[in-house]
């Protein structure tokens, strides 16, 4: 989950093979969408869990969604491609949900992987650019998930799509059912946001 | 604008922390066999609630719906259009109900010296007593006051009550 694999349109082999998978799938063959399961399982997973800030909450989650599409997906049309499909059902869910638990947040974070200390960037702004120089990582993480915690679901949803996973505006844009310049428009007003949150780790000394 | 966008990329570099957040070690390993166990446990054909069946059947009702969640501006505006029409429905009832009432008096002058069960027309009078009385099925022509042949209207309808003794 360090280098998040982008959504871009898979090749057309690998298409060929996933709308097979799909066939096989609508006609109940577990098999098939198991595939279907572990080629998606990290995205979705991440995804709301970056939405969430919560282990527990994004596995169940992760399972319903995924639930949900097999029960669904005898109404997949094919007007959008699997993964865009899979993820509006991830991202209502999740939505849903939130609004439901309305401003009860409770973090449950995972652990940063062994990587993190040698990110170059994530290192520079600890040693350069904070004004606590003895503020760890952690304390980064736990301020940067509150942080986006604050935000409307919407607005997370944008920036953890676009500026944590790497999806690109047309497919932010297919997923929330909005035009391109409702999802650009939401990505500046939430890094303004996250910005004025962020303000003691983000200026310059 | 140039100055955003230089913190808006460190702001990026910051956002990049997220990508190093990852679940316990394995956790990935079974999670597929999860799903799969408890699709085939049942709830693959699970009931699905009224929203899942109407985002299967009718996605743009969910989209419009959700629009108002978006904006809450509009729930205002569409609450207040829906109770300008209301009140108009209630103004424009109450016109009508005048007006009918208004129609009355002019049909019986025009009408004088025919009978008056002729006066508000045979679908709307069920029956004229003697005492001026006009059962309708309508309710603002029913139960009003008709001119007679012989004097006062409804003239009839109230009488002096009188008590003499018996004894005179």
């Amino acid at each position: 989950m360090a280098d998040p694999a982008p959504i871009s349109s898979p090749d057309e082999s690998a298409s060929t093979l996933e709308g097979d998978l799909v066939k096989r799938a609508r006609r109940g063959e577990l098999a098939a969408y198991d595939e279907l399961v572990k080629r998606y399982q990290e995205r979705i997973y991440a995804t709301i869990y970056h939405m969430t800030s919560n282990h527990e909450d994004a596995n169940d989650l992760a399972q319903e969604a995924f639930i949900k599409a097999f029960q669904a997906l005898k109404s997949f049309k094919g007007g959008s491609t699997f993964y865009t499909w899979l993820y509006r059902i991830a991202v209502n869910k999740t939505i849903n949900f939130l609004k439901q638990r309305k401003n009860k947040h409770h973090l449950s974070l995972n652990d940063l992987d062994f990587n993190t200390e040698h990110n170059p960037d994530l290192v520079a702004l600890i040693s350069e650019k904070t004004p606590h120089r003895d503020a760890g990582l952690a304390e980064l993480q736990k301020k940067l998930n509150e942080s986006l915690l604050k935000l409307s679901e919407p607005h997370r949803m944008v920036v953890v799509l676009h500026d944590v996973q790497g999806v690109s505006h047309e497919e932010i844009a297919e997923i929330m059912a909005c035009n391109i310049g409702t999802v650009r428009s939401r990505l500046f007003y939430a890094r303004q946001q996250l910005q004025g949150h962020l303000a003691e780790y983000l200026q310059s000394t | 604008m140039n100055k955003n966008e230089d913190n808006f990329e460190t702001l990026k570099q910051l956002l990049k922390l997220k990508q190093h957040e990852v679940p316990p070690p394995g956790y990935f390993n079974n999670f597929s066999d999860q799903i799969v166990s408890r699709i085939r446990a049942g709830e693959g054909g699970g009931a699905q609630s009224l929203t899942e069946r109407l985002e299967s059947v009718a996605p743009w009702l969910v989209h419009f719906l959700q629009v108002f969640e978006t904006k809450p501006g509009l729930i205002g505006a569409v609450a207040t259009s829906l109770c300008l029409l209301l009140t108009l429905g209630v103004v424009v009832g109450e016109r009508s109900d005048s007006a009918s009432k208004t129609i009355l008096p002019t049909a019986e002058f025009a009408s004088a010296g025919t009978a008056s069960a002729s006066i508000t027309g045979p679908p709307l009078v069920v029956a004229a007593d003697s005492t001026g009385i006009v059962a309708s099925t309508n309710p603002a022509t029913s139960l009003q006051p008709v001119s007679t042949l012989f004097g006062l209207p409804n003239a009839s309808l109230f009488q002096s009550a009188s008590f003499v003794p018996a004894s005179r």
